[in-house]
């Protein structure tokens, strides 16, 4: 998450940036990870849009994520559309075509990927990112 | 010097022979278990995985290019981006991704905290 916070911040007066909160990859009740008992990231699956919401304002409060954020409904259509579960980028270009896409997370999840897209459509002035660090909080 | 050679009766022959072709059979069955489980909603996939043992699948099978495979979606660079319609965590206000894109480019992050 710091990468892209800091992707944020080089860009944002010329991308507009959005995360889209979408099902917990390893909730409690499903597929729980040791990783996540260890940073006490546990949580159930939420059962309702007001869970969901909950969880979603945990993770944007607790991660630091400056970018705004938006809740995918509780029929995963945003996520069906675009495969983005558990995690994923995408670039958009100002004619609404697809520019970049990420592969699946958390393989494919890869800040640096955007970077370089990012660079290609909205200019340069970018600094290297060469850590390329993942979201590791966020994704198994 | 004497060679050491394993020397099996016909018996032990078919023996091995069936017991190599039931591992191979388990393995096929195993991996498509997890190819089809990777084509399921979240909760199935989770439910699946949880059940296996540790980190077996992921040693065992090639289990990365199984995941980029399935899950590789079905849009592509160039092809126009789905429109949404959704509200923000602080439910001020829905961010419709359209108008978001009129002037400018939009980067999105699909993630979740666990």
């Amino acid at each position: 998450m710091p990468a892209l916070n800091k992707l944020y911040e080089q860009y944002k007066d010329r991308v507009q940036f959005l995360v889209v909160y979408i099902t917990e990859a390893h909730p409690s009740d499903v597929w729980q990870m040791e990783s996540n008992v260890r940073d006490h990231v546990v949580f159930a699956s939420p059962k309702t849009e007001e869970e969901r919401a909950f969880v979603a304002g945990a993770c944007v409060r607790k991660l630091g994520i400056k970018i705004p954020a938006v809740l995918d409904e509780f029929g995963n259509s945003t996520e069906l559309a675009y495969t983005g579960w558990p995690d994923r980028m995408y670039l958009i270009d100002s004619q609404g075509r697809i520019a970049y896409k990420s592969k699946p997370g958390p393989f494919g999840f890869k800040p640096a990927e955007l970077e370089t897209a990012l660079a290609r459509v909205a200019g340069t002035r970018s600094t290297s990112l060469m850590s390329g660090r993942r979201m590791s909080v966020m994704i198994p | 010097m004497v060679k050491p050679r394993l020397r099996l009766s016909p018996r032990g022959r078919r023996i091995l022979l069936i017991t190599l072709c039931a591992l191979a059979l388990l393995y096929v069955a195993s991996l498509s278990y997890i190819w089809w489980a990777m084509h399921e909603p979240p909760e199935q996939f989770g439910k699946v995985m949880s059940r296996m043992p540790g980190p077996v699948p992921f040693l065992l099978f090639p289990f990365e290019t199984l995941w980029l495979r399935a899950r590789a979606g079905h849009l592509n660079v160039g092809d126009a981006a789905p429109d949404f319609n959704l509200a923000k965590l602080d439910k001020t206000a829905h961010i419709q991704l359209s108008a978001l894109n009129q002037q400018q480019p939009v980067a999105l992050v699909f993630g979740s905290y666990t």
